[in-house]
């Protein structure tokens, strides 16, 4: 489980990150949701390395840790905020530059 | 010896007053008068309490704690007022009411917008909260509303490239955040903890975890990112130049504070035992010195001028925290508030200068000659120059004197060798200064000494621009500094003498069964 953990993280860190360096402004966006899922589930493979049973269940037993899942809903919370105001800029800035190629947003450059 | 202080509220304060004071200023919307003078009020409030803080704090000799719902340190949120974290946060909210008083004279579109100062004060309350905060996820939180506030900032700017700014500085600002998660997340995995002290207790109790190198090195480029230092400086000067006057003088001057924050209590609390990362700084900040002096030289635009000095500046202040010395620390301590106030006012007075422009824009080639209908701006311009570079009778030479005279003390100590990393800062100490005069007095000699040349006849200096109040006021505040500056530095050498013993910050949050550090 552990092993597959670490190998999702890592692909979908691959994959944001190639979405990144993409020229289409859209797809940049995309490649920030998909990163901040990876460090997501990173945050979440934080804890859960020794979770056996529920934080708050009655049984006995080693219990998982319930707070990166209380980081995750925070960092879930404000990256969705961040995000809609990002389409929001993204908007605007195609409808400003009438492009989403990247190279072509670059009015402040010279 | 210390006890366990109480609760005390006001460790929060600067950054709940201005949190609530946005949310009252939402709610009146439709009244921009009175939504202007309360954002105003707020802001001069929280000012007032935070001067109320750091005053208690110097009197009590110890830090002001807050244990929120009264939970006990590791397991709540703390927010935690010590000797550095209360002038930061005193800097910060000092130079806000400035930038709020500047946007009450401004002639910008933006902040007419109607939510431009309940923005204002997100942005300031987002900075305090990062400043006064104990727990390392709290930071974050608190970095994001900053990132969030100053990004929608800018997208509303009169400049037409605001959006594009905004664009690239939420891009990368996103992405220090993510970096930051990072870093918080392999500090959680290796010591099982978020508070500060706490952390810092257990790295010194088992420094060899795996993850630890990299959870500092996660951090140091969230750090440096936040403040724009060398490498990750390229998004600065253009997202500096783009926003609203009132806001890019903000940004400049405090916000990129936080990683000077971040840094002191990294080298200081967290991981003092990894000398390379004082070593990075160090080279870090001469490419900082190096590059911003000559990219502002290169520049053909007031403001991003003076956004390209800030690297140059923060390069100082990255060499001060690189030395590492007792007296270098308060070298950059001084340099930090000093720097605040000088950038600030210099940003304004571009604003200024834009505003009286035919184009609204700091650009050399439209606010040539407009400085001969502006002469009061010119002598504010001028004594903001010499502080910049580092000239008495201003507080610019105060802080670069403080930082040459620790390098050289240290030395001569025996408490530093007498390598390249000494030298060469020293050196360029005076290299950096006359680059800024040369790029100060080209922008003097270029709006103020040269002809004002229409280029057509309908092009005319405006009457009347945004409000000389807030820079005046700032450049006062510089002059008194730097005439009666013997304050300020003795206590910048107290809080340097503070942070450089973890123990006492430990010793404050914690219950003392639980603080091991000694």
């Amino acid at each position: 489980m552990d092993l597959l953990r670490a190998i999702a993280i890592g692909v979908l860190f691959g994959i944001a990150l190639y979405q990144l360096l993409r020229r289409n402004v859209i797809r940049i966006a995309i490649g920030l949701v998909i990163l901040s899922n990876a460090v997501n589930l990173f945050l979440l493979s934080v804890g859960a390395y020794n979770g056996v049973v529920e934080a708050y269940a009655k049984a006995v037993g080693q219990r998982s840790d319930a707070l990166p899942q209380a980081l995750i809903l925070t960092a879930i919370v404000i990256s969705m905020g961040g995000f809609s105001m990002m389409l929001a800029l993204l908007y605007v800035i195609a409808s400003r530059y009438r492009t989403g190629d990247s190279d072509e947003v670059r009015g402040l450059s010279h | 010896m210390f006890e366990q202080p109480s609760n005390s509220i006001l460790a929060i304060l600067p950054a709940l007053i201005p949190l609530t004071g946005a949310a009252v200023a939402m709610l009146l919307r439709r009244h921009p008068y009175a939504q202007a003078a309360w954002a105003f009020g707020a802001m001069a409030t929280a000012c007032a309490v935070s001067a109320w803080l750091l005053w208690q704090v110097a009197e009590a000799g110890q830090p002001l704690v807050l244990q929120l719902g009264a939970w006990p340190a590791p397991f709540g949120i703390t927010f935690v007022a010590d000797p550095l974290s209360s002038t930061f946060a005193f800097m910060a909210q000092l130079v806000f009411v400035f930038g709020f008083l500047y946007a009450l004279g401004a002639k910008d579109k933006a902040v007419h917008h109607d939510t431009f100062y309940p923005l204002f004060l997100t942005l300031a309350a987002g900075l305090s909260g990062a400043l006064l905060t104990g727990d390392i996820f709290n930071l974050f939180v608190m970095i994001e509303l900053v990132v969030i506030s100053g990004a929608v900032l800018t997208s509303i700017s009169d400049d037409r490239y605001g959006p594009e700014a905004a664009f690239k500085y939420f891009l990368i600002s996103t992405l220090a955040s993510f970096c930051l998660l990072f870093g918080i997340g392999s500090l959680y995995v290796s010591y099982g903890t978020l508070n500060m002290a706490d952390l810092a207790q257990r790295i010194a109790a088992d420094p060899n975890r795996p993850l630890l190198a990299a959870a500092v090195v996660f951090l140091a480029i969230t750090f440096m990112i936040k403040s724009a230092a060398v490498p990750f400086h390229f998004w600065q000067p253009d997202f500096h130049t783009a926003s609203p006057t009132p806001v890019s003088a903000m940004l400049s001057s405090v916000v990129v504070k936080i990683g000077v924050y971040g840094f002191l209590r990294l080298t200081t609390l967290l991981v003092p035992q990894f000398d390379w990362l004082n070593g990075a700084l160090i080279v870090s900040g001469i490419a900082g010195v190096v590059f911003g002096g000559l990219g502002a030289i290169g520049t053909h635009n007031a403001k991003r001028m003076f956004a390209y000095s800030t690297l140059a500046q923060i390069g100082f202040i990255y060499v001060g925290i690189g030395w590492g010395a007792a007296l270098s620390i308060a070298a950059a301590v001084l340099f930090t508030f000093n720097h605040a106030l000088i950038k600030s006012a210099m940003l304004m007075l571009s604003g200024y200068l834009a505003s009286r422009a035919p184009i609204k824009t700091a650009a050399f080639s439209v606010v040539r000659g407009v400085g001969k209908y502006a002469p009061l701006g010119g002598v504010l311009f001028l004594l903001g120059g010499m502080a910049l570079a580092g000239m008495p009778p201003t507080n610019g030479f105060i802080s670069k004197l403080m930082l040459f005279q620790s390098g050289v003390l240290a030395v001569q100590a025996g408490e530093m060798a007498a390598s390249l990393g000494v030298w060469l800062p020293l050196a360029l100490i005076g290299f950096s200064s006359i680059l800024t005069f040369v790029y100060v007095f080209r922008a003097l000699m270029v709006i103020w000494w040269e002809p004002f040349q229409p280029k057509s006849p309908e092009e005319k200096v405006k009457p009347r621009g945004d409000s000389l109040l807030a820079p005046a006021g700032l450049i006062l505040l510089c002059l008194v500094l730097g005439l009666w500056a013997q304050p300020l530095a003795d206590w910048s050498q107290h809080v340097s003498g503070w942070i450089g013993a973890p123990a006492n910050y430990t010793r404050a949050v914690l219950l003392p069964e639980q603080s091991t550090l000694k």
